[in-house]
């Protein structure tokens, strides 16, 4: 158990998992608000713009049909992210799909950028955004787990499909690629 | 500014920001960033970046729980999915076709093939006794489709050995087994000779 900040024993997400499996409801609960939010700012940080709720949901639905398969040898929060992760490329896969097919209309730009700016209000976040627009896709979640979720190197890995080595080497481009920026901006 | 050099340190800087270093890690970091410029600049840097997380919604926690079919429902769709169902049943039906349909081609060839073997083809012996004829062909077995067979009549010079007895009369047969007698060897069923024997003279 971890203690919490109020000094009460806090489960383990393993704990969790068992409760919720001998039919605990309110372990679900306690699991899905410890990572919910963790999981949206990965998603907005990897760029998606719309459907992040959706998104998030769909993690967990697929997480908790698949527990039997999670055996603990990586944190329950990297697991969640990879799942969210496939589910980001598939969207994609499938925007492309869509995009290829359906002829894009002139409002969709239009609502599209002002859905930006509505989100994006402060300068520090605009900027921050446009560094982490300069970056790939892979640099970017690399940089973003290892910035603002604070993974290391081997759950990075696990989470991108890559080695902790490629790991490091994408974060350290991604690090100067946007102290570059920001520091031209 | 010079560039930092201890790479370790720049390795542990997200960590520090996260907080997740050991006590002794963590005061090291601390203690190296507060002399380097280059760490410095870093460590802002990544700052920024995590402070000025990009806008994410805020998650309905019980919206998303309610989603989530309890455990026990779960288990089996994951165990024993209806789609597999449906495909086991669909191999084993084609399983089931393909021996029934297989089993009854076998038994119809197997049919055909015992008709055929009673009909289509006749082994016709060449002939052996005739002087002449030896010299120009070996005696040998061809095989000749039997509807290509002359169906000759029993006649005083001529024997047919695959001819079907049964088809005579007795008379004919007596008449047959005393010519029989009168020859020293069998000659064949096929038609007249090719090469006259009369003449004698085409040697």
């Amino acid at each position: 158990m971890i203690p919490s900040p109020e000094g009460r024993p806090e489960e383990t997400d393993l704990e969790l998992i068992t409760r919720w499996k001998a039919g605990d409801s309110r372990a679900a609960t306690r699991l899905v608000g410890r990572h919910s939010q963790a999981l949206a700012r990965f998603a907005a940080s990897a760029g998606e713009r719309d459907g992040i709720e959706e998104l998030v949901q769909d993690t967990f639905v697929r997480a908790f049909a698949s527990l039997d398969s999670f055996r603990g040898a990586s944190t329950l929060r990297t697991w969640l992210f990879t799942i969210e992760r496939r589910l980001m490329l598939d969207r994609r896969r499938a925007e492309r799909r869509s995009r290829e097919t359906v002829p894009v209309e002139e409002s969709d730009h239009v609502s599209e950028y002002g859905a930006l700016d509505g989100l994006i209000a402060e300068e520090a976040q605009e900027r921050v955004r446009k560094s982490l627009d300069a970056l790939s896709p892979t640099q970017r979640e690399v940089f973003t787990l290892r910035v603002q979720q604070g993974l290391s190197y081997k759950e990075i890995a696990e989470v991108v499909g890559s080695t902790e080595g490629a790991a490091r080497v994408h974060y350290h481009n991604a690090l100067k690629t946007v102290k570059e920026f920001l520091k031209d901006e | 500014m010079n560039k930092c050099t201890s790479s370790d340190i720049q390795e542990m800087l997200p960590d520090l920001l996260h907080r997740t270093l050991a006590d002794d890690a963590r005061k090291r970091v601390e203690a190296h960033v507060a002399t380097c410029e280059s760490c410095q600049e870093d460590l802002d840097v990544l700052r920024t970046v995590k402070t000025a997380a990009v806008f994410a919604p805020s998650i309905d926690i019980d919206t998303v729980v309610r989603q989530i079919p309890p455990y026990r429902t779960i288990v089996p769709a994951i165990e024993r999915p209806t789609s597999t169902r449906v495909v086991s049943w669909l191999v084993a039906a084609s399983l089931a076709l393909v021996v029934l349909g297989g089993g009854s081609v076998l038994m119809i060839q197997s049919k055909g093939s015992r008709a055929s073997n009673s009909t289509p083809y006749t082994q016709v012996q060449k002939p052996v006794a005739t002087g002449l004829e030896t010299k120009l062909s070996p005696p040998e077995s061809v095989v000749v489709p039997r509807t290509v067979v002359p169906v000759v009549a029993p006649s005083p010079h001529a024997l047919a050995l695959a001819a079907d007895a049964d088809g005579l009369s007795d008379g004919s047969l007596v008449q047959l087994m005393n010519d029989m007698d009168g020859f020293d060897a069998l000659p064949g069923s096929e038609p007249d000779p090719v090469i006259s024997v009369d003449s004698g003279d085409s040697l």
